[in-house]
């Protein structure tokens, strides 16, 4: 759910999120903000902090005695201060306009991933086929066949599995790489990728990342 | 008060008196008056002449003395009317009064444009807030219609999110009121911040942007600090050598009493005639003068912001070969104890 009273940029943040695969819903009713979100029941909120009526800040006070939504706040207002007070209140993370809309939805999927009871897949593994991929050993296991990933390896490939079907630009993963303090730079990744597609050809998935020219991979 | 200078001020006493002293002996010698009376009456005159001379040069003596040597070892001289006690005589009274009206006026005068740049800085804060609107839609339709904005809108998009940050950190780190705060953070968050900000700028120039070991936690507002090292990040980019192994390396150096992180690079280095003069206002020497965009603000902001937070920064550079920046956070025991 998107609370933020620029119609522009609810319109961009809202094609962005189902662009992303997330169903993005905007508050109308600002005056009723709190009854509104309890309403919907929203899965996370996206919440600006300059609004009208009751600004982010109290509405997510008043959000917190009745539920616990994950809130992501965002603002225009870059201050330590601002965030601590956010956290403080309740808030899941905090993000500074104009943000990145690749961490944006890095963010997004964080805090998704931290709250979700519910989350339908073990935390510590993943299936793509008759594949399994064990996050934390970092092994794709076929049978009794087994492949060590190397970091960089995994975390494209966990990033591409999560959007399979997908196309996955090589921004996205620069940017994925980057947040886990990978520094790796242009050359790096497509030798990355390349050693990957070699580790999954080797397990007998051959041609299962392709490349689209000038938009980036894509895991069928 | 030189006695010297005095005297010469009084001059007009001495001729005075010499020209009423000649004329004196003249009477006394026209009316034949004998000797003994012409003696007593000079050293009368002599002893009278030297007490007028005198005293008023030591009742103003103390007052001036006081009052220019204060001016002297105050650090702010406007205020040493308030060092002085009221003088007793004429001449005092009206300077002691016409420089508390003077005082007073300026005040006024300071009090005015105070008030003027606060609500300057208030408006630009606002402003900001306000221009980072149709920014962030910018960048989320750039985002969203990738096929009709390349690369270049955003790295241009990114240029322009830095000159309005920029300004920001420029107001505040002026702004006389607290507007961050100080707790542990750590170095490793900080660094990845300013790296994915700049990753597309980085990757765009081809640069090796290397971390190594730095997971220790220093005292600082992490925003701050994420915009210091952005600055500095900003300044490698910059003024990188045309070559391929470009690279900007960042490490910590951990001591006893303090943490140093160092940000490298390779790039073309500062001369040293400019060296000293890098944290200046609107510095730009040699290399922007060269370069297309310099405003020579943005190291200038990085140390103010290090000065607040109580950071040291250093800056060390070989013409031609690289440039080191260090950046020292000082441990505080008293913190320790806290915890």
């Amino acid at each position: 759910m998107i609370i933020e009273d620029e119609e522009l940029i609810c319109n961009e943040l809202s094609k962005l999120l189902k662009n992303n695969n997330y169903e993005a819903i905007v508050l109308k009713d600002f005056k009723n903000a709190l009854k509104e979100i309890l309403t919907v029941s929203p899965d996370l909120i996206l919440l600006d902090i300059n609004i009208p009526f009751l600004n982010g800040e109290a509405l997510l006070q008043n959000l917190r005695k009745e539920s616990n939504i994950p809130v992501i706040m965002v603002t225009s207002n870059n201050s330590e201060i601002d965030e601590a007070l956010s956290i403080s209140y309740g808030a899941d993370d905090y993000i500074t306009k104009p943000y990145n809309p690749n961490i944006l939805l890095l963010r997004i999927g964080a805090v998704l991933k931290r709250t979700k009871t519910n989350y339908n897949l073990k935390e510590n593994e993943l299936v793509y086929k008759e594949l399994k991929f064990d996050i934390q050993k970092g092994i794709i296991k076929k049978g009794n066949r087994e492949i060590e990933l190397t970091k960089n390896e995994m975390i494209i490939f966990s990033y591409l599995l999560n959007h399979q079907n997908k196309i996955v630009t090589r921004d996205e993963l620069m940017t994925i790489l980057w947040d886990n303090s990978e520094y790796v730079n242009e050359n790096a990744l497509t030798v990355n990728i390349s050693r990957l597609r070699g580790k999954l050809k080797e397990i007998g998935y051959e041609d299962v990342i392709d490349t689209r020219k000038g938009l980036g991979y894509i895991l069928s | 008060m030189k006695f010297s200078k005095y005297f010469k001020d009084n001059l007009y006493k001495l001729v005075v008196f010499v020209v009423c002293y000649v004329f004196n002996l003249l009477i006394f010698l026209a009316f034949k008056v004998g000797k003994p009376v012409i003696i007593s009456s000079s050293f009368l005159y002599i002893v009278s002449f030297l007490l007028i001379l005198l005293i008023p040069y030591f009742r103003k003596r103390k007052f001036y003395l006081n009052l220019l040597a204060n001016i002297e070892s105050l650090d702010k001289s406007y205020l040493v009317l308030e060092t002085l006690s009221k003088p007793e005589f004429y001449e005092g009274e009206l300077l002691y009064q016409a420089l508390y009206e003077i005082n007073k006026s300026m005040n006024e005068n300071v009090r005015l444009i105070e008030e003027h740049l606060q609500d300057f800085k208030e408006y630009i804060e606002m402003w900001i807030h306000e221009v980072k609107i149709p920014l962030s839609t910018l960048v989320l339709i750039s985002n969203n219609h990738q096929e009709q904005f390349d690369k270049k809108t955003k790295l241009q998009l990114k240029r322009l999110e830095d000159y309005v940050d920029q300004v920001l950190y420029y107001a505040r780190s002026e702004n006389a009121e607290k507007d961050y705060l100080i707790k542990e953070i750590d170095l490793v968050k900080v660094i990845k911040n300013a790296g994915l900000k700049n990753m597309d700028e980085i990757l765009e120039n081809k640069i090796d942007y290397i971390v190594e070991n730095v997971h220790y936690k220093v005292l600082t507002d992490s925003k701050w600090l994420e915009f210091i090292l952005g600055q500095i990040i900003n300044n490698s980019i910059k003024y990188k050598k045309d070559m391929d192994d470009s690279f900007i390396k960042i490490s910590v150096l951990e001591k006893q009493d303090k943490t140093i992180l160092i940000i490298e690079d390779n790039g073309i280095g500062i001369k040293k005639s400019d060296l000293k003069q890098v944290f200046a206002k609107s510095f730009t020497g040699e290399n922007g003068r060269k370069g297309s965009s310099s405003t020579g603000m943005g190291l200038f902001i990085a140390k103010n912001m290090c000065k607040k937070l109580g950071h040291k920064i250093d800056i060390e550079s070989v013409y031609n070969k690289y440039t080191k920046v260090y950046i020292t956070f000082s441990k505080n025991k008293y913190y320790d104890v806290l915890k």
